[in-house]
C-alpha cells in the first residue's frame, strides 16, 4: 500500500460528481420561503464513474469534445470542487493553471501581483524571493513590472500570469487550455518550459484541443466521453480513433 | 489543517496586506480613512449625547473613543467578513487554497487597524491628562480574546452568506442592533443590576468594558467575566471551524 502511495501522484478512485442544476436559484430569503421546494432542480451527472492513476513523471492528455467532463475532472484534481461519490488522492505539490491571473490586484504592479499570486500556490517569501527574477525575465515585462497590471495589455498580463504558475516548482502542474498564450514566440517559449518540466520528472495533466501540441508533448492520452474513460493509452493511437469519431 | 495554514502564511500575509492597502487605493487620505470615520464618528456622539444623556461622565470624548475604536473593529470585521468570500468569488472557482485564510485575514487586518488605532487612544489618555495605569499589561488577553470571538463569528456568517445571500442584510441589522446593547456610549452602572445581567450575555459588552477598566477607570478587568467570554469565544470558534469546513466543499458550485 505504501508503496502505491509514492509511485502514483494522482488515483482517481471510481470518481462521480453530479452537478445539481437549480433554474431560478433561490439566492435570498423570501426566494427560498416562497418557492420552498417548488424551484426546479436537475441533475447533471457529468463524471460516472472515473478510474484513472497517473504516475509520478507521467505527461497525461485529456482529450475530448466539449461538455465530456475533462475540466470538471481537472477541478476535481485541484479540490476547487469535491466529487459526489468516490476519492481522489493526490501526492505532493499541485498547482493548477485552470485560468490565469486568478487573483490579480489590478492597482498592484506586476512585482506585487507575483508576490501576492505565488503565494496563493502556496509559496514562502522567501521562496518567491528566488524566483522573482526568473518569473520577470521569464514574463519578457521589462520595466513593466513596476507598473500596475491595470495598464497592461491582455497579452502581458497572460504573460505575467503564466510565468508565476509555470515558475512555482510544483509536482504536479494541471493545465486546463492555455497553450495559447500571447504571441508565437510566447507560445513556443511555453512549450519549451513544459518540455524541460516534463524531463524534470514532473507530472503534468493537460486539458486542451489542440491535438499537435500534445501529440509532441504527450506520452498517454485519457479519452473522456460523456463522463466515462473511453480510452486510454498511447497518445498517437488515442487521438487517431477520437479524430475517427469526432473528427 | 493548522499545518496547511502554517504553509500558506506567505498567502495570508499578503492577503492581509491587501486588505489594508487595497481598500482605500485611490482616495487621497488612503489608509488614514480607517482612523480618520471612528474619529469623526466620536466626533458626532461626543457632542450629541451630552445633550441627550445627562451624563456626568468626565472625560467624555476620551471615554467614547476607547469604546468606538474596538467597535469599529468588530463592526468592520463582521461586515467584511461575512461577504469576504462572495467577494473572492473570482480566485475561489480558479485556485485551490485554504479558504479559511480569507476570513482569517479580514480579522487580522482588522487587527492590524485596531493596534495602529490604540495611538489614537494613547493620544487622548495624554491629553486628558488620565495617563496610564499598568494593568496595560491586560490588554493583549482582551485584544485575543476580541479576535477569538470574530473569527468564529465571521467563519460562520461566511460560509452561510454563500449559501442564503441575505445573511448579510439580517447581521448587519443585528450588528448595528447591538451596537445599542454594548455599552459604548453608556457606562454599565446606569442600569439596575438585571439588566447589567441581560446585557453581559452579550461578549461584547465585557470586552468593550474591559477595554474601558484598563484604559479609562484603570483597574483591572473582571476575570470572571472574561473567563465567560472565553469560554463562549471557543465554542464560537470551534462552531465557526465546523460549520466552514463542512459549508466550503460547496463555496466553488455555489458561487
Amino acid at each position: 500500500m505504501k508503496k502505491q502511495t509514492t509511485e502514483y501522484s494522482i488515483i482517481v478512485d471510481n470518481v462521480y460528481k453530479k452537478f445539481k442544476l437549480v433554474y431560478d436559484k433561490p439566492f435570498t430569503l423570501k426566494e427560498r420561503l416562497v418557492f420552498w421546494n417548488k424551484t426546479k432542480v436537475g441533475y447533471h451527472e457529468v463524471l460516472k464513474g472515473i478510474n484513472l492513476k497517473i504516475k509520478k513523471g507521467e505527461t497525461v492528455a485529456l482529450i475530448g469534445v466539449n461538455g465530456s467532463g475533462k475540466s470538471t475532472l481537472l477541478k476535481l484534481m485541484t479540490k476547487i470542487i469535491y466529487p459526489t461519490s468516490g476519492k481522489i488522492t493526490t501526492n505532493g505539490k499541485l498547482t493548477s493553471l485552470l485560468e490565469l491571473g486568478a487573483g490579480f490586484h489590478p492597482d498592484f504592479t506586476g512585482r506585487e501581483n507575483i508576490y501576492f499570486n505565488a503565494s496563493i500556490f502556496g509559496l514562502t517569501a522567501a521562496e518567491i524571493d528566488a524566483r522573482v527574477q526568473d518569473i520577470i525575465d521569464f514574463s519578457e515585462l521589462g520595466e513593466f513590472i513596476e507598473a500596475p497590471v491595470r495598464t497592461y495589455s491582455s497579452g502581458m498580463y497572460m504573460r505575467l500570469a503564466f510565468s508565476v504558475a509555470i515558475n512555482v516548482d510544483a509536482e504536479i502542474l494541471l493545465i486546463d487550455e492555455i497553450l495559447a498564450v500571447g504571441d508565437q514566440h510566447f507560445q513556443d517559449k511555453c512549450f519549451a518550459k513544459l518540455q524541460e518540466l516534463k524531463k524534470s520528472d514532473k507530472t503534468i495533466v493537460i486539458v486542451s484541443h489542440s491535438l499537435n501540441s500534445i501529440k509532441k508533448l504527450c506520452d498517454r492520452a485519457v479519452w473522456l466521453h460523456e463522463g466515462q474513460i473511453r480510452e486510454d493509452g498511447q497518445t498517437n493511437k488515442v487521438i487517431e480513433d477520437y479524430l475517427k469519431v469526432c473528427g | 489543517m493548522l499545518k496547511e495554514l502554517y504553509q500558506y502564511r506567505q498567502l495570508l500575509k499578503s492577503n492581509v496586506r491587501k486588505e489594508i492597502r487595497g481598500k482605500y487605493k485611490g482616495s487621497f487620505l488612503g489608509v488614514l480613512w480607517s482612523f480618520v470615520n471612528p474619529l469623526l464618528m466620536t466626533l458626532v456622539y461626543a457632542i450629541v449625547f451630552p445633550f441627550l444623556l445627562k451624563s456626568s461622565q468626565p472625560h467624555y470624548t476620551t471615554f467614547i473613543v476607547i469604546a468606538v475604536l474596538p467597535w469599529t473593529w468588530f463592526t468592520t470585521t463582521i461586515s467584511q467578513g461575512t461577504s469576504t468570500i462572495l467577494a473572492n468569488g473570482g480566485i475561489i472557482k480558479k485556485v485551490y487554497f485554504p479558504r479559511e485564510i480569507l476570513p482569517i485575514s479580514v480579522v487580522t487586518s482588522g487587527l492590524v487597524n485596531f493596534l495602529i488605532s490604540c495611538l489614537i487612544i494613547a493620544i487622548f489618555l495624554i491629553c486628558s491628562g488620565i495617563g496610564f495605569s499598568p494593568y496595560l499589561v491586560f490588554l493583549p488577553i482582551v485584544i485575543i480574546l476580541q479576535y477569538m470571538f470574530q473569527l468564529g463569528l465571521i467563519l460562520i456568517t461566511s460560509a452561510i452568506n454563500v449559501y442564503v445571500r441575505d445573511a448579510e442584510y439580517i447581521i448587519n441589522f443585528f450588528v448595528s442592533m447591538l451596537f445599542y446593547a454594548t455599552p459604548v456610549l453608556y457606562s454599565m452602572s446606569m442600569f439596575p443590576g438585571w439588566v447589567q445581567k441581560i446585557l453581559r450575555l452579550n461578549p461584547m459588552t465585557t470586552i468593550i468594558e474591559s477595554y474601558r477598566n484598563i484604559f479609562y477607570y484603570q483597574t483591572a478587568p473582571d476575570f470572571m467575566m472574561l473567563g465567560f467570554v472565553f469560554i463562549v469565544s471557543i465554542v464560537v470558534l470551534w462552531l465557526g471551524f465546523v460549520i466552514f469546513k463542512k459549508l466550503e466543499k460547496g463555496f466553488a458550485e455555489e458561487l
